[in-house]
């Protein structure tokens, strides 16, 4: 057994009808982190995540979930909200919270008096007793998260879990995520929505026409672009462009252009060596999402390279 | 209990309550009400109908006054021989006229009497004409003549023995009576699984369409989540069992002759003895049929499609039904073998022949085969359904046969 990985996949695949929806990707999970699966729709995420789980075989492959080759046999310490919500719609709030701990193992009980605990923590105190039926979209899927949390598994695999959420409710949702991982457990979340996987993952894993194609830190993928710089120089002094690196464009009140391998410094010490002033300066490191979509037209453009 | 057990009686506890608490279940438990109470107007009107007809229906003697009075004495002693619903049309007896022949076939055309079957002539060569299918009524009639003609012979109308009725009651069955159980308990339970097994064709809809599949495939084996929707369902039978057999057994109790009709029909292998059978085979008859048909919707994924799969469903429950009534009623022949062995008829079957044998331990071998079937079949759909459904490549062999060929 791995300790310190919650989650070791090696080389899974996975056909449907001839297509191949997951082509050999890999995953190493540590124990106790926010790990996010990132990728396009269509991706493979869901039948990546959806094997980790134990719900499909994969065609080939390895997988290795809290030490064990069968995900379910660990299935009482595994919570999962699937990417297609799902609710009986004539159960009770905290009825349904309990009726899926107790698919993990959790005493009816202990999961009634745990539901209403975890509603009215969320907010939700008002809703312990009413129908899924009557409640809104928003409110029965933090619902069904709290009854993926309910049996408080080791593992918490997400599938899109912040998809139809309003902004407050995604918020709530990640506190929850946050405070999972504080408690010790490990989540493997999928998203394509860049802005909570930065706020939340420890480590992330990007995923495009069904292959593996970075894994990392947020740090790492953002790492994976050069930063960006906006020079503004004083006014009238236009020499100073002969000075800026190729492919320097116009902007504003200055250039942007890309920081050259060697850093800034080089450039600035030339430009005062040469008298020329600086009136603006600002660099900034390329976003999650500006990593992302360069990784995956990356990846496209391998794609389409391989079919030809 | 085991972890496989405990995940069963969840979903279970799921569907039971999700089916028993809600007003349709009411609608569910008292339909029968309506089919009685239906059957029972139709039974009166029916009856009434038929009452109608005999009374209006006629048998007609054409002879001489005096032969006429000596014929009423006697049809009055042998009409009390038939029951109710079995005697002949009423006798009247009319002069024959100058040519008997003609008023008979007079009568037949007259619209202000039905006549059934009409005599004229001489009595020792009587000639009787009947209508269509009244050659019973005119047999009847032959019968009357030749009895009128013994008493005038003998110069007396009056009975000429007075016979003393005892009643006896005996106090153990006939292999009918037993035949009788056999095919009464291979229909009762071949009603109960067409009313009760039949619905569990559409309880894996609920989960498809609001997409808690998900849920339980991710926490739970599918074959838990088979078993224990079958087990749900199979809770609510055994209430609606519970419910009308109650009521059923009162309604007997008040019955008369009901006693000497249960002793007449006492199974072979006793009636505590049968009722368990009865409830163990109706228990494996119901899990059988529901995990096909539980497969079989399964499948389907749209409520058009699994209305679509009621007909060929039913027909598979009559074609078990006429399998074992066949066993029921030829005990001894090949098809019973047949349909004892086969384990979708086996339960049926198998029950009929708890009323005719007295022998326990073929028992025991068939409740042990038809759990394996269960067992079987439940792996069996539950892996069609990952395949076809959850589009999993898993192997439709169990993992411990793979094992095993391995």
């Amino acid at each position: 057994m791995t300790h310190s990985l919650a989650i070791k996949a090696t080389g899974l695949v996975k056909d449907f009808g001839g297509r191949r929806a997951v082509d050999h990707v890999d995953m190493a999970v540590p124990a106790g982190t926010i790990y996010g699966v990132l990728g396009p729709n269509g991706a493979g995420k869901t039948t990546t995540l959806r094997m980790l789980l134990g719900i499909i075989d994969p065609d080939a492959g390895e997988r290795l979930v809290l030490g064990h080759t069968a995900p379910r046999a660990v299935s009482a310490r595994v919570g999962y909200l699937p990417e297609e919500r799902g609710l009986y719609p004539a159960m009770k709030a905290r009825d349904a919270i309990a009726f899926m701990g107790a698919l993990r193992g959790l005493s009816w009980a202990t999961g009634r008096t745990r539901g209403a605990e975890m509603l009215e923590a969320a907010g939700l105190g008002h809703a312990v007793d009413q129908k899924i039926r009557k409640l809104s979209k928003g409110m029965a899927q933090l619902v069904q998260l709290l009854g993926s949390m309910v049996h408080r598994p080791d593992l918490l695999v997400l599938d899109e879990p912040f998809s139809g959420l309003d902004p407050v409710n995604q918020e709530r949702l990640e506190t929850l995520i946050r405070g999972e991982r504080d408690r010790g457990a490990t989540i493997l979340f999928s998203t394509h929505v860049m802005g909570h996987a930065q706020r939340l993952c420890d480590r992330l894993t990007i995923i495009a026409g069904g292959r593996h194609r970075f894994e990392g830190t947020v740090m790492d993928a953002r790492a994976t672009l050069p930063m960006r710089a906006h020079f503004v120089p004083r006014p009238g002094d236009e020499a100073v462009r002969a000075l800026l690196p190729p492919g320097a464009a116009a902007a504003g009140d200055g250039f942007d252009f890309t920081v050259p391998e060697e850093g800034i410094e080089p450039l600035l010490v030339r430009m005062i060596g040469q008298g020329h002033g600086i009136a603006g300066l600002s660099i900034e490191r390329p976003s999650l999402h500006d990593a992302f979509v360069r990784l995956v037209n990356a990846a496209d453009a391998d794609d389409r390279e391989t079919a030809k | 209990m085991t972890k496989f057990m405990r995940q069963t009686v969840v979903i279970a506890r799921r569907d039971f309550i999700a089916i028993v608490f809600t007003p349709t279940f009411l609608i569910f438990l008292l339909a029968p009400l309506l089919m009685i109470g239906f059957g029972a107007v139709g039974g009166m009107g029916a009856a009434r109908m038929a009452e109608g007809g005999a009374d209006r229906s006629r048998i007609v003697a054409l002879v001489e006054p005096a032969t006429a009075a000596r014929m009423a004495q006697i049809d009055g002693r042998m009409r009390a021989i038939y029951r109710r619903a079995e005697m002949p049309p009423a006798l009247e007896s009319r002069a024959p006229g100058r040519d008997p022949a003609a008023a008979a076939r007079a009568l037949f055309e007259d619209d202000r009497i039905e006549v059934a079957a009409v005599l004229y002539g001489p009595l020792d060569h009587p000639a009787i004409l009947h209508g269509p299918k009244g050659e019973r009524t005119a047999a009847y009639l032959g019968e009357l003549a030749e009895q009128t003609l013994l008493a005038a012979r003998a110069g007396a109308g009056d009975p000429v023995s007075q016979p003393i009725l005892s009643e006896y009651r005996r106090s153990s069955a006939t292999d009918t009576g037993r035949q009788a159980a056999g095919f009464g308990a291979v229909f009762v339970m071949f009603f109960l699984t067409l009313l009760l097994a039949g619905q569990s064709v559409g309880m894996l809809a609920e989960e498809r369409a609001n997409k808690v599949i998900e849920i339980l495939a991710a926490a739970v084996p599918l074959e838990a989540v088979f078993l224990g929707k079958l087990l749900g369902m199979y809770g609510v039978a055994i209430l609606f069992i519970t419910f009308w057999g109650t009521l059923m057994s009162q309604a007997v109790a008040f019955m008369p002759d009901s006693g000497q009709t249960l002793i007449a029909i006492a199974p072979a292998i006793g009636t505590p003895a049968f009722l368990a059978l009865f409830l163990a085979y109706f228990t494996l008859a119901f899990l059988l049929l529901g995990a096909v048909f539980l497969g079989v919707g399964a499948q389907a994924s749209s409520m058009r499609e699994i209305q679509m799969l009621s007909l060929p469903i039913t027909m598979f429950q009559v074609g078990m039904f006429a399998l074992a009534s066949a066993a029921a009623n030829n005990p001894d022949a090949t098809i019973a073998t047949i349909a004892r062995v086969f384990p979708f008829s086996s339960p049926f079957a198998m029950a009929a022949r708890a009323a005719t044998d007295h022998g326990l331990a073929p028992h025991m071998l068939a409740l042990a085969w038809q759990l394996i079937w269960v067992g079987i079949t439940i792996t069996l759909s539950s892996r069609l359904f990952r395949r076809g459904v959850l589009r999993s490549g898993g192997s439709l062999i169990p993992a411990w046969a793979r094992r095993r060929s391995a």
